[in-house]
């Protein structure tokens, strides 16, 4: 930073941010030509291209591998009929209410967790062990639990995405600078409010980290839980069609569970960037 | 500002001592200090690091609490922290997640002002430190001297009894250190302040100070107090007068004695 004298207005001190980019269709075209955009979308029309031109020439036989546009017939005809409403939405619904759940109860004790001394003496071993245990190991249990209906998938995918933000949580919640506790007790803060007013405020990018994690985790956890035993979902899809030899619906949930996770974690980027505002952005070209 | 020897007394520190325990043995830092601060008096402590001036302006605060002794603001003794002190911190210590506005209505936030209130009464605050029109802008927005400025506002916005500053300076470079020294005076003296600033510039003590007390290092304890009868207001010109070199030599001399032993 330059030598500015405080004592001229430093109207021009201000770093420029990029101003959202303009809803039109000029704007459109524009996005479109930014270098990364078109990266994207040039890798994406030879990895598309690519396996169309696989399954056509090179691995001919139907059994093991299908070109993309039997994918995308496939896919129409699941959508036409119905079919693929119904496995997706079951699949969504499970990831919605388990993350939803895994989000809250996750936050709340990770903040304790990351607040209290005595709290992490008790229980922080435990949490380790089951973070680094393989949780999809107990779904058949949870399905015997709570049935083949949502309540086990929703048990699954909680049971494998809270953890992630437990632990990150926490740590966001211990490596807030010692500084911001300092001036808040300067100010007179209650513990309360050093709880609410810096160190969850000062954790947030912890806890984005933590449910991106966690997203991951969820769309196997629902898979594995379908798998195991489901009338409807995604996971069920692929495996009932393995079971049958229908290659084409295979590729079509596996498709669909490739999509939702490209979009959860664009959502959840988008979420990131207008709620830590406070951050620095990252040079873009 | 500092006509008073009739003025009366803000705060009163009365024989404050501070050791800790370290493996069994006894290290003091501060040892028996005490002085008055006047009200709206620029009242400078002035020390070689290690004086322990830090940890004593902690203790006014109430963020660390003294051995012995004690300290009364406004003839009732201290305890614990409170909006009756606004401290401004080395390190700016800006909250990133806070526009300037809302690091600034932080204090009276926790103080449950109605929301309204506390952002009006900030506009005004961040208007007398110079800054309007960065209300929205977040601390890394800003240029160092721009961030010590909303420091000093924050401070401000509890519209305490008196003003505590543990070198806040120190951080900036020489040029924009003299422009705030100069913003800082005027600032105070347009609010009416009383301020207890610490610093180890032998010559920020001079330039800002109505009396400045100078501690000898470890332990720390108060040698001089030092009456500063340069006329105000001051401008740069004056460090290049007889009796400002004189005065920057009374301390230099106090410290080096100290220090010889």
């Amino acid at each position: 930073m330059s030598a500015d004298s405080p004592l001229e207005r430093p109207a021009d001190a201000a770093v420029a941010q990029a101003a959202a980019p303009a809803q039109s269709a000029r704007g459109f075209f524009r996005v479109l030509a930014r270098p990364r955009v078109r990266r994207s979308l040039i890798s994406l029309v030879v990895i598309l291209a690519g396996w169309e031109l696989l399954g056509r020439y090179v691995l001919t036989d139907r059994l093991f591998f299908v070109p993309l546009s039997d994918v995308a017939a496939e896919l129409m005809k699941l959508a036409a009929s119905g079919e693929l409403a119904r496995h997706v939405g079951a699949s969504f619904k499970a990831i919605a209410y388990g993350m939803a759940l895994a989000v809250v109860v996750g936050n709340a004790y990770g903040i304790a967790l990351g607040a209290s001394r005595t709290l992490s003496d008790y229980t922080e071993v435990y949490l380790n062990a089951l973070y680094a245990t393989p949780l999809v190991a107990v779904a058949p249990l949870l399905i015997l639990w709570f049935g083949i209906g949502i309540a086990s998938k929703v048990a699954v995918v909680f049971l494998i995405s809270v953890f992630p933000i437990v632990i990150s949580t926490a740590s966001g919640v211990r490596n807030v600078d010692l500084h911001f506790l300092d001036v808040a007790r300067a100010f007179g803060a209650t513990p309360r409010q050093v709880v609410a007013k810096v160190m969850v405020p000062a954790a947030l990018p912890f806890v984005l980290t933590g449910v991106r994690l966690a997203i991951g985790r969820a769309i196997v956890g629902v898979v594995i839980g379908e798998v195991f035993g489901a009338s409807a979902g995604l996971g069920y899809l692929i495996y009932t069609s393995g079971q049958t030899f229908d290659v084409p619906a295979l590729f079509a949930g596996v498709l669909c569970l490739a999509f939702a996770g490209v979009a959860l974690t664009w959502a959840l980027q988008a979420l990131e960037r207008r709620l830590v505002r406070w951050k620095p952005a990252p040079l873009e070209d | 500002m500092a006509n008073g020897t009739a003025a009366a007394v803000k705060l009163s520190v009365r024989n404050v001592g501070k050791a800790f325990q370290r493996r069994g043995s006894a290290l003091t830092v501060l040892d028996d200090i005490s002085f008055d601060v006047r009200a709206n008096e620029f009242f400078v402590i002035v020390g070689p690091s290690g004086c322990g001036k830090t940890t004593f302006l902690r203790i006014v605060q109430g963020l660390d609490r003294p051995s012995s002794g004690n300290i009364l603001l406004s003839g009732k003794p201290l305890a614990g922290p409170g909006p009756d002190r606004g401290f401004v911190f080395q390190n700016d210590a800006l909250f990133p997640w806070r526009t300037v506005l809302r690091n600034v209505t932080f204090g009276p936030e926790l103080r449950g002002v109605p929301r309204r209130q506390a952002r009006a009464a900030a506009r005004g605050i961040i208007s007398l430190v110079g800054l309007e029109g960065f209300e929205g802008h977040y601390p890394h927005e800003l240029s160092g001297g721009m961030r010590q400025r909303v420091n000093l506002a924050r401070a401000f916005a509890v519209d305490p009894d008196i003003l505590l500053m543990d070198e806040p300076f120190a951080a900036l470079d020489a040029l924009t250190r003299e422009a705030m020294q100069q913003e800082l005076v005027r600032i105070v003296a347009k609010a009416g302040k009383t301020v207890l600033f610490i610093t180890h510039q032998i010559e920020e003590a001079v330039l800002l100070a109505d009396r400045i007390a100078v501690f000898s290092a470890r332990p720390g304890r108060l040698m001089r107090t030092i009456a500063v009868d340069l006329p105000r207001p001051r401008a740069l010109g004056v460090k290049r007068t007889p009796r400002f070199q004189q005065l920057v030599e009374e301390v230099w001399g106090l410290i080096a004695e100290s220090h010889g032993g």
